[in-house]
């Protein structure tokens, strides 16, 4: 039947020019196979085949370097194409460690887009050039970072004393010796990772000694107490990713684990970011966001104004410029998370995880900077957002110079249950009773308030709760609520806040507000709203006491 | 009956010699053809383009107070790298006999599997082993050395910095 | 007694043996020849283990391309090129959770010709599973299933079930949200025999559906069991069960007498072409070989033998024109289509809408409504039903005609359109209005299992039938309808549950309408 013979011969021809067209795209048409056609290396031109790094320590399969091949193990250097150049001096020989560890990207693959993880369903897109260091918070988490304010006099207290004259840190500085042994000082790069000699200014001191000329002898020393202090926290912070510990101070500035957890440390209001920036942008939701649909500009305008990303949320709108707002989001990349084998582990998670060192320092201002500042403002002012409870402002000189620290402590401690404020101190992802200690006294610090201690006793006040619940419902009760549970204005029956507020402390606040709050006094006459004499304030106060219930909280 | 046509062809008269069949020869060799292509391609598959073992060419880093004469074996390479006036030098620690991993010893190197002596610079002393150690290719590129594993060199190569 | 020969002569012996041996080895192999007269044909393939399977001879009518469409023969080209390529791929996969996932992206990036062997594969298996349906549909609408084929339908039928499992089988494999979800749902399905069991408080004594779901996860979750589980099943037990049964299904065709024919087939061919032999001549000097003489009728006794031909190379042409099509088919999808492969499967992120593979779409259509009815009692039924067809049709009118027996194809016709018809109204009343637990929220589980449209469009199909049987007096003429209703329905359902189900299977126009997370 010569239809039948026609049909195979048509087909049989048909399938070997599929096979031509499918060998030709497998021998010649790769991507990779291009590339290296071009790679020439001293030894001429290079042997075209897939390569790979891998490290069973890691898990890593890294088949970047198929095209960026220099960057392979054993490679010497090829020339050819852009791609084909070696990777710039890091700390971690990326043919120990592959590529994907600190980049991103999805390193199984062999061709660019699906490599760099710029395709569906690949989770994990490379990190965009800029935020390269954000790799390092695969495995490690710096240590003892201080808020913006601190990390900046720190770094510039290292240019100011000129210790880049002798010390090199990340490429910057240091001088060589005469006579070609070495560096003059040792290289600081990674002094916070590594240790230095904590007994430094006393060796400076003791070469000040030896040194030939008056030049050199002013070099060594002498060096402040404050400066010294300065210095430690800067070396503490060198851990070889600059940019990224600038990062985390901005994190530590902006108050953020007051309301988010991240390694088991923070508030419960918001969502863990523990791996915040391993987050798939395909689960992302990108209705309201102007620019790339990419993890990284999802969280910029996330920062710039949460409502408008996510609906129903009940972050504050922390009013952040752009220079924060890229620093946030070159932290909150960085928080990603990749097992480990044993000596792959780096010490500074090591003693974050299993030894309970924190990765905040522990003075009062980087304290207030990672827990309060989100809900309680940069200064302490509080913030008021439409459509939310509003936050106290705390760093108030009406507040400070009535409440002692014992006060101050309870408050922090037990929080305000049922409200926003967390119990810092009970619950285990909180604060320790030093560090809570620390904020308070920066608090005083900031806004120069010492307690003025009062003289009467704890609980005095003798008015008519009758009377007072009259004046409470129709003077109070539109901002703290009709039962005192706080609306836009605080709870007063709470029963932290009842248990550790004296009366004085109480009369005293109706009676001369907060400045630069809505809660005017009560005392002075005014246009806008009624005044109340001393006896009405009492019986106010008595009033509010009935919701006090007897006992430590 | 008379009007009967010729006779239907019998079996038991010889075949006709049939007329080359162009479309079926041509037909089956294009199938054999594509078949044949198809098995070629299909052979390629099992050998495998990468291995999933780390790269036979590494970086080693010589430890600074690495005395002459003293092996230096990198962790997890089956190599032991040298350095004396001359320069350095790499020998494989892969026994000759049956590819047991020897060890460094005082004098040489020692196979516990079937009990092959080598001297210092990889030459059979004593045992079943029948080849000396291989030399390995050690490089000096961009301030770091290199050793190929899969590279032999004659024995005595030793590369300077 | 044997001389001894002198030195020379016996070399001479070795050394004429050695330079004849490549051409003995090849006559030693290849015993019959070249296939050049009738008798060399026929002994070419019933002297060969693998093509014995065949009858020497072929009856012209079935190497039409109108009688079969070559759909038999396509998917068992599919099957073959699935089996190679599958082969090709075990080189490489690796059937464990923490590393399939891993194998898979090897073998799309760096195995060499790996991502084309993955694609041939996929696209051969959908081949597969698309050609098997249409080809029982063709042996149901030529009503070939009748006496003496009525087994090898039953057979049919096997191996369309073997089909479904080899193809639900291979989807784990990959281990992506894709496969890990549709596995979970089909696992689900399996233990669906609870919803009855529970509306009936008996599950604690009697418990179908988790014996199911445990036999076939290993687990009560899908995980390293499952998958070990469903990697023995689809490179192991489904091939052999399959090959087994094909076997079985080519030699029912050849004791059966060949495909089968319209009795005027012969008629209607017309005078044999020039120069085919006629089988038997004037003057016969021998018969066939027989392996053993047997009481009764061969098949080609009465009908007439000179409209066969022999089976090398007629039907040899046939089949490997074909299986080359078929080849030229799956390397034209796989080049131009990959597999898919999404991200890694992740327990705690279900894929929303969690979709069966396309050929189960219908059935989990079915199953939105009652998980029971859609899983289990639907495709039972239709099981069972298809099954009972060649022992319910006993007449012969129509046998190996397209659309033969009483109504013939306007009847067929009349059946899509009611087909069509009540299931696109059943199912837009569905979308449209809601079912009973929307109107009523407490009714009883066991009233939504017993009414439902998967029920109420079989019920429609039923009835219709039983229609059709009384007004033709035939039960051809039901099966007829029945068949072809189904079909169409399977259709239109798998087309919605494809094209316009979206997440929570919520009715949406399009992919765009759907809403983002």
């Amino acid at each position: 039947m010569p239809k039948n013979k026609y049909l195979l011969l048509a087909s049989s021809l048909g399938v070997l020019a599929l096979l031509m067209v499918s060998a030709v795209q497998e021998n010649f048409l790769k991507e990779w196979r291009k590339i290296q056609s071009v790679g020439m290396s001293d030894e001429g031109s290079i042997d075209v085949r897939l390569r790979q790094v891998i490290n069973p320590g890691l898990r890593v399969t890294d088949r970047c370097v198929s095209c960026h091949v220099t960057m392979g193990a054993g490679e010497g250097s090829v020339r050819g194409a852009k791609v084909l150049v070696a990777h710039k001096a890091v700390v971690h020989d990326p043919t120990e460690y592959g590529c994907t560890v600190c980049h991103g990207g999805q390193g199984l693959a062999t061709e660019k887009a699906d490599a760099h993880g710029d395709v569906h369903f690949w989770p994990e897109p490379m990190l965009p050039a800029r935020y390269s260091y954000a790799g390092c918070g695969t495995c490690h988490a710096p240590l003892n970072v201080p808020n913006s304010e601190s990390y900046r006099r720190a770094v510039a207290a290292f240019e100011r004393l000129d210790c880049y004259a002798c010390h090199r840190v990340e490429g910057k500085g240091g001088t060589i010796r005469p006579d070609g042994s070495g560096m003059e000082g040792p290289d600081l790069s990674r002094a916070g990772l590594a240790g230095y000699d904590r007994a430094w200014y006393s060796r400076h001191l003791s070469k000040m000694e030896t040194a030939p000329l008056k030049a050199w002898k002013a070099s060594f020393a002498p060096v402040t107490e404050a400066d010294q202090q300065l210095l430690g926290v800067y070396l503490s912070t060198c851990v070889g990713a600059s940019k990224l510990v600038e990062a985390k101070s901005a994190f530590h500035t902006a108050g953020c684990l007051g309301c988010h957890k991240v390694s088991g440390v923070g508030g419960d209001s918001g969502p863990d970011l523990s791996r915040a920036g391993e987050k798939d942008p395909a689960l992302a939701d990108f209705a309201h966001v102007n620019g790339p649909a990419t993890l990284a500009n999802w969280q910029a305008e996330h920062l710039r104004s949460p409502l408008s990303i996510v609906t129903g949320s009940q972050m504050p709108s922390l009013g952040l410029d752009d220079r924060d707002i890229d620093q946030l989001v070159f932290y909150t990349l960085s928080l990603r998370r990749r097992e480990v084998q044993g000596n792959y582990v780096p010490k500074d998670r090591m003693r974050a995880q299993r030894f309970g060192e924190r990765e905040f320092s522990s003075d009062g201002g980087t304290v207030y900077g990672t827990f309060c500042a989100g809900c309680h403002g940069l200064a302490g002012s509080g913030i008021r957002s439409p459509g939310l409870a509003s936050f106290p402002s705390i760093a108030n000189p009406d507040l400070l110079e009535r409440v002692s620290d014992q006060f101050l402590e309870d408050t922090i401690r037990h929080g305000r249950p049922g409200r926003r404020m967390p119990a810092w101190g009970d619950i285990a992802s909180g604060l320790k009773l030093d560090e809570i200690r620390s904020v308070i006294g920066y608090l005083r610090v900031l806004s120069g308030a010492g307690h003025k201690p009062e003289s009467a006793a704890a609980r005095w006040v003798k008015g008519d709760p009758a009377a007072g619940k009259a004046l409470f419902a129709s003077t109070c009760a539109g901002c703290h609520g009709a039962s005192g549970e706080g609306a836009e204005a605080p709870a007063l029956n709470n029963q932290v806040l009842l248990n550790s507020a004296t009366d004085t402390y109480l009369v005293e606040t109706i009676g001369r507000g907060r400045r630069g709050t809505v809660m005017q006094g009560f005392v002075d006459p005014s246009p806008a709203r009624r005044t109340l004499s001393p006896h009405e304030i009492e019986s106010v106060v008595a009033f509010v006491r009935t919701w006090e219930k007897k006992g430590k909280p | 009956m008379s009007t009967a046509g010729p006779p239907p062809p019998s079996r038991l008269d010889p075949e006709p010699v049939p007329r080359r069949d162009i479309l079926g020869l041509a037909a089956m060799f294009s199938a054999a053809a594509a078949s044949f292509f198809a098995l070629v391609g299909m052979l390629r598959m099992p050998k495998a383009a990468v291995l999933s073992s780390p790269s036979k060419r590494f970086k080693a880093i010589l430890p600074d107070n690495l005395q002459a004469g003293e092996a230096f074996v990198p962790p997890g390479r089956s190599v032991a790298l040298f350095r004396d006036g001359e320069g350095v030098y790499a020998i494989s620690t892969v026994c000759t006999h049956l590819g047991c991993i020897i060890k460094p010893a005082q004098d040489g190197f020692e196979c516990p599997c079937h009990g092959s002596r080598f001297t210092g610079d990889g030459s059979v002393k004593r045992g079943p082993a029948p080849r000396a150690l291989p030399w390995l290719k050690v490089s000096h590129t961009g301030g770091n050395w290199i050793v190929d594993e899969g590279a032999p060199v004659p024995p005595g190569t030793k590369v300077q910095a | 007694m044997t001389p001894v020969s002198p030195p020379p002569e016996s070399l001479h012996e070795f050394l004429e043996n050695l330079k004849a041996a490549p051409r003995h080895i090849y006559e030693t192999a290849f015993r019959s020849g070249k296939p050049a007269t009738d008798r060399s044909r026929s002994t070419f393939i019933f002297g060969n283990v693998f093509l014995h399977l065949h009858s020497v001879r072929t009856h012209r009518w079935t190497l039409r391309w109108s009688t079969t469409m070559g759909l038999g023969i396509i998917t068992t080209s599919a099957f073959l090129i699935t089996l190679i390529t599958g082969v090709m791929l075990m080189f490489y996969y690796k059937p464990f959770p923490e590393a399939a996932y891993d194998s898979m992206k090897d073998i799309h990036f760096v195995v060499p010709t790996g991502r084309f062997m993955r694609n041939i594969h996929r696209w051969a298996a959908n081949v597969m599973v698309l050609a098997v349906i249409l080809h029982m549909a063709r042996a149901f609408f030529t009503a070939s299933y009748r006496k003496p084929r009525e087994y090898n339908w039953l057979i049919g039928l096997g191996l369309l079930v073997v089909t479904l499992g080899l193809s639900f089988t291979g989807y784990l494999l990959p281990w992506d949200q894709l496969a890990y979800w549709a596995i979970t749902i089909g696992a689900n399905i399996a233990q669906s025999p609870r919803e009855v069991t529970d509306a009936l408080g008996i599950t604690q004594y009697f418990d179908p559906g988790g014996l199911q779901k445990l036999l076939l996860l290993g687990s009560d979750v899908v995980g390293p069991e499952a998958l070990i589980r469903f990697y023995l099943l689809h490179v192991m037990i489904l091939p052999l069960a399959l090959a087994a049964l094909m076997g079985v299904h080519f030699w029912r065709i050849r004791k059966d007498g060949g495909l089968a024919r319209p009795a005027d087939a012969d008629k209607r061919l017309g005078p044999p072409p020039a120069g085919t032999c006629p089988i038997f001549t004037e003057a016969p000097q021998r018969t066939y070989h027989l392996a053993a003489v047997v009481r009764g009728k061969t098949p080609a006794v009465n009908n007439g033998p000179e409209n066969t031909v022999p089976a090398m190379p007629h039907l040899f042409y046939a089949e490997l024109g074909v299986f080359m099509l078929t080849v030229l088919i799956c390397l034209a999808l796989a080049l131009v289509s990959d597999a898919p492969l999404k991200e890694l499967a992740n327990p705690n992120i279900p894929e929303n809408p969690a979709k069966a593979p396309w050929y189960f779409l219908g059935l989990q259509e079915l199953v939105s409504f009652s998980a029971f009815m859609g899983g289990i009692g639907v495709p039972a039924i239709v099981l069972l039903g298809l099954g009972l067809i060649p022992y319910l049709d006993r007449e012969t009118e129509g046998t190996g005609e397209w659309f033969g027996g009483p109504g013939g194809w306007p009847l067929v016709r009349r059946s899509i359109l009611l087909g069509l018809g009540s299931t696109l109204l059943v199912e837009t009343l569905v979308i449209r209005f809601g079912w009973l637990r929307e109107w009523f929220p407490t009714i009883p589980q066991l009233i939504i299992t017993a009414v439902n449209p998967a029920t109420i469009l079989t019920t429609i199909y039923a009835l219709y039938s039983l229609w059709l049987i009384r007004k033709y007096r035939s039960t051809r003429a039901g099966a007829l309808g029945l068949f072809t209703c189904f079909l169409c329905g399977f259709l239109v359902l798998t087309i919605i549950g494809t094209y316009f189900r979206g997440p929570n299977w919520v009715f949406y126009w399009s992919p765009g309408d759907w809403p983002k997370h």
